[in-house]
């Protein structure tokens, strides 16, 4: 459901930057960024086989 | 060479048309290989329709330089995204995730379709002519809006795959198997 709601946001982005004035589609694609980040923090949590 | 609005705007539908490519390629793999894309490999590509948003603007009200600045911040997050996955299987002896198209995985070309729009964009910006104020909204054509209906179509498909992917829960870590198609 996650995924489907990201794609769905950067969807409705891409239709109100079509449809709408620049503002609303930017709006939504940073709250899309914002979601993807959630995400990423969400999943990446296997440990990197790397020592720094 | 003088950057002209209408120039700035086919290019950007060009660019439409490479995202649409990219996300063509991963859904054959997906549907033709029974390759089931892993939570990393979405987040992928939601940053790839992250690129879409601003040639769509670009192609809709004209060129400017902040529909630019929307295409490398979704490139970086989705280089980040990659880099992650390629630290993860960078070991020797570490077969990587899924298989391989020539040569390298796709979260490595992935990284690298993220690299090129950063670079992209880059270039773009530096075609100041592109941005000089305009009496008239700026002219497409069939080319152009086919672009933008493709990627936003594309989105739509991959929105649709998620949840068959992932159901109404959180989607596994490792997923095998679409949710809800058992």
């Amino acid at each position: 459901m996650e995924f489907f709601i990201a794609f769905f946001n950067f969807a409705l982005a891409m239709w109100l930057a079509w449809r709408h004035e620049a503002p609303s589609a930017v709006y939504v694609f940073f709250a899309g960024l914002v979601f993807t980040a959630a995400l990423y923090l969400r999943h990446a949590k296997d440990a990197l086989p790397l020592s720094f | 060479m003088d950057m002209t609005p209408k120039l700035a705007i086919r290019l950007n539908a060009l660019t439409l048309y490479g995202v649409s490519a990219v996300l063509i390629l991963a859904f054959y793999w997906q549907l033709a290989y029974d390759e089931v894309p892993c939570p990393l490999c979405l987040l992928q590509r939601v940053a790839l329709t992250g690129l879409a948003v601003g040639p769509i603007l670009t192609i809709r009200h004209g060129p400017r330089p902040a529909n630019y600045g929307l295409v490398i911040i979704a490139a970086l997050m989705g280089a980040a995204i990659a880099a992650r996955q390629i630290l993860l299987h960078i070991m020797p002896g570490d077969p990587g995730f899924g298989s391989a198209f020539l040569g390298l995985h796709f979260y490595t070309w992935a990284f690298l379709c993220f690299v090129m729009a950063i670079l992209w964009a880059a270039v773009m910006l530096t075609f100041g002519k592109q941005f000089a104020p305009q009496p008239n909204a700026p002219a497409r054509n069939t080319f152009d809006v086919l672009a933008v209906w493709l990627i936003i179509g594309f989105t739509g498909l991959n929105a649709a795959s998620a949840l068959l992917e992932c159901g109404f829960s959180g989607c596994p870590a490792n997923p095998a198997r679409y949710q809800l198609l058992n």
